[in-house]
């Protein structure tokens, strides 16, 4: 694209205001985390205020949110690693085979993808109860991998459906099986649509709250969950730690965008590579 | 290098209730170290026939032998074929040298082997200077230069190439052209290649196999295909222009149709038939000089419908009474759209077809 310098000028003012907008109550809050209480919530606002980290202590330290840190840290990558896998297997197969049984397996996945999540937890309840595995990580990651396997295999799926044929099939006539071709030609290729699912099955397994305070206990909840739950308004002191919590559960994902932002824009831009 | 045979090969899908044949049985003999060309329109079966070969379709019915083993329950990966594809197939994440050696790498060749054999393949189709760049920073060319390498560089019994030069622009595909019919005769690796462009396969096949409707039309060299064309598809499907073909009777040895009158076929057959006539094989004259060589051509009054100059000829097209008849005369010659002309036949110079089954109707 091309732009006048004028035009660039303009856009660059527009991107500006709205960065500024957009960012506000996040940097607020972060402002805010490191502030007493008094001086968070003063009114008329403070604009300066002396810098603690109390918040941050007694929420690490005397609550022991570095455990609701570790929770959170096995279900996401728990559950990031099994729908890859099995949503990479599944899309693959998926985008090659020809037959009309792949139609309907994709559009069974879209109406299980479809329901609320609430309305499936009764059952989930029972199930558990009577394998005996309520109260795990095991449940938890079993239930957001299902929640979040038919996003991954359809979006999986329009990658692989960019890679054209030809490819897999140079590779298995060059002297590959099957799955070599898949694993040496088709997934190196595949990379950034990869990075950029896992991105999103991974945020929503790290943001989900409903599951984990359904399913879970005080010791094995996700940050989300924790916060939300055991941390209320009702103590000026809580809520300074739910603030310090907000942060804490937000810079992650920021460190995360940054680290993988060239994935992530060619894999939503391009959708795959041409040869 | 290998013998290739088909034997009643055949292809059928069957996908929601819906048959398609994609391929009828086919049966072929190649040779070892032929390069057979599979031509005719789209849709006809040829990339079908090429991928039953290479492995990556499977038959309905029919055996596939390369060399002496039957091929059917063997992966593409076991058949030692090598394939180069329409839009190239080439691994983009890999450098072009990696490309070419992955074959090898694949396999297991050792590494010292690896480089010598990259090199060696790329000097053959003049790449050794763009070895480190990825295909993205390729043209169109030089990536087909780089899938003919990757297919040479681990020698295969037999070569496939699915239109390689379909999505190049004219004039490169005529110096790949010759870059393909050398290394065919430097490597003398059998070859099966599909094209729907009848001058890519006169200029470098064997022997051609026209196919039309999922089956094969005629097999033949390149000439036994232009001179002794076995029905009306083959006959017009081959040759730039097409061969002018006109309905008519044939009554004791004189065709006839709406005033055009040619005498001098000794076919044993009466009835319906249609006549074919190369344009290069109609002589064109002004209608005041119809005096020419009236021994071997029967002359017909004609209107000028177009002249089209082609550079190296000129396309005479004429009316008469309602058929159009396309004459390819010498480049200098020149008429008006309306003017009146002579169209010389010849009986020798003519082919008859039946017209109902268009087989050819043979002495
Ligand atoms: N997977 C398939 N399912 C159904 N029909 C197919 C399939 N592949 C090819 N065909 C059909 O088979 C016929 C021959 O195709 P193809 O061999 O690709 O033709 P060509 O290469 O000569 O253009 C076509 O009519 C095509 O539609
Ligand atoms: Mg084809």
């Amino acid at each position: 694209m091309n732009f006048s310098k004028r035009n660039q000028v303009w856009i660059v003012v527009a991107l500006a205001i709205w960065l500024v907008i957009a960012s506000l109550p996040v940097v607020w809050t972060a402002i805010i985390s490191l502030r007493s209480y008094v001086d968070a919530f003063a009114n008329p606002v403070k604009w300066t205020a002396p810098v603690t980290f109390e918040n941050y202590r007694a929420l690490w330290v005397d609550r022991e949110f570095y455990k609701n840190f570790v929770n959170t840290a096995i279900v996401t990558l728990g559950t990031v690693s099994i729908s890859l896998t099995v949503g990479c297997l599944a899309a693959y197969a998926l985008a090659r085979y020809r037959g009309a049984l792949g139609f309907w397996l994709l559009l069974l996945a879209l109406v299980f993808r479809a329901l609320p999540h609430s309305t499936l937890l009764p059952s989930f309840f029972t199930m558990f109860d009577a394998l005996g595995i309520r109260n795990t990580y095991i449940a938890l990651i079993f239930v957001l991998v299902a929640i979040n396997q038919p996003f991954t295999i359809w979006m999986l799926r329009s990658f692989f459906m960019n890679i054209p044929a030809e490819l897999d099939e140079a590779a298995m006539v060059d002297g590959c099986t099957r799955f070599q071709a898949f694993r040496r030609v088709v997934i190196p290729v595949m990379w950034p649509g990869i990075v950029t699912t896992g991105l999103f099955s991974f945020l929503l397994a790290y943001n989900d709250f409903l599951l984990s305070s359904a399913l879970t206990n005080a010791e094995k909840m996700t940050m989300p969950a924790a916060i939300a739950n055991s941390i209320s308004a009702e103590s000026e002191a809580l809520l300074m730690q739910g603030v310090a919590g907000a942060v804490s559960i937000t810079l992650p994902l920021i460190i995360l965008v940054v680290l993988f932002q060239r994935q992530i824009v060619s894999g939503l831009t391009q959708g795959a590579v041409k040869g | 290098m290998a013998r290739v045979q088909l034997n009643e090969v055949s292809r059928v899908w069957n996908s929601a209730g819906i048959r398609t044949v994609g391929l009828k049985p086919l049966s072929l003999d190649i040779a070892d170290g032929e390069f057979i060309v599979l031509l005719g329109p789209s849709g006809c079966g040829k990339t079908t026939t090429m991928r039953i070969v290479a492995g990556l379709e499977e038959s309905s019915a029919g055996e596939v032998w390369i060399g002496d083993r039957c091929v059917n329950s063997l992966e593409p990966k076991d058949r030692d074929v090598a394939m180069v594809f329409q839009s190239y197939g080439l691994y983009p994440n890999m450098t072009v040298r990696e490309n070419i050696a992955f074959p090898l790498k694949i396999r297991g060749t050792p590494r010292a082997d690896i480089e010598p054999a990259v090199a060696r393949a790329a000097a053959m189709v003049e790449l050794n200077d763009l070895l480190d760049r990825k295909p993205k920073a390729l043209s169109g060319g030089q990536r087909q230069r780089v899938a003919l390498a990757r297919a040479i560089v681990r020698k295969p019994a037999v070569f496939l190439m699915d239109e390689p030069l379909s999505n190049l622009d004219a004039k490169l595909r005529v110096s790949m052209r010759s870059h393909i019919k050398h290394l065919h005769h430097t490597l003398k690796t059998t070859t099966i290649y599909v094209t729907h462009d009848q001058i890519e396969a006169m200029t470098l096949a064997d022997r051609v196999v026209v196919m039309s409707k999922a089956e094969i039309q005629q097999i033949g060299t390149p000439q036994q295909i232009y001179n002794d064309p076995a029905n009306t598809f083959v006959a017009s499907f081959v040759g730039s222009p097409a061969m002018n073909l006109i309905e008519g009777e044939l009554l004791a040895g004189v065709f006839r149709c709406n005033g055009i009158e040619i005498a001098g076929f000794d076919a044993v057959r009466d009835g319906r038939v249609l006549l074919g006539v190369r344009p290069e094989d109609v002589a064109v004259q002004a209608a005041a000089t119809r005096d020419v060589d009236s021994q071997r051509y029967v002359l017909v009054n004609a209107d000028v419908f177009t002249c089209e100059l082609t550079g190296d000829a000129t396309l005479v097209v004429c009316d008469v009474r309602g058929q159009r008849i396309t004459a390819k005369a010498d480049k200098n010659v020149r008429y008006e759209i309306g003017d009146k002309v002579g169209l010389g036949f010849s009986a020798i110079h003519s082919f008859l077809f039946d017209a109902v089954t268009q087989d050819r109707i043979r002495k």
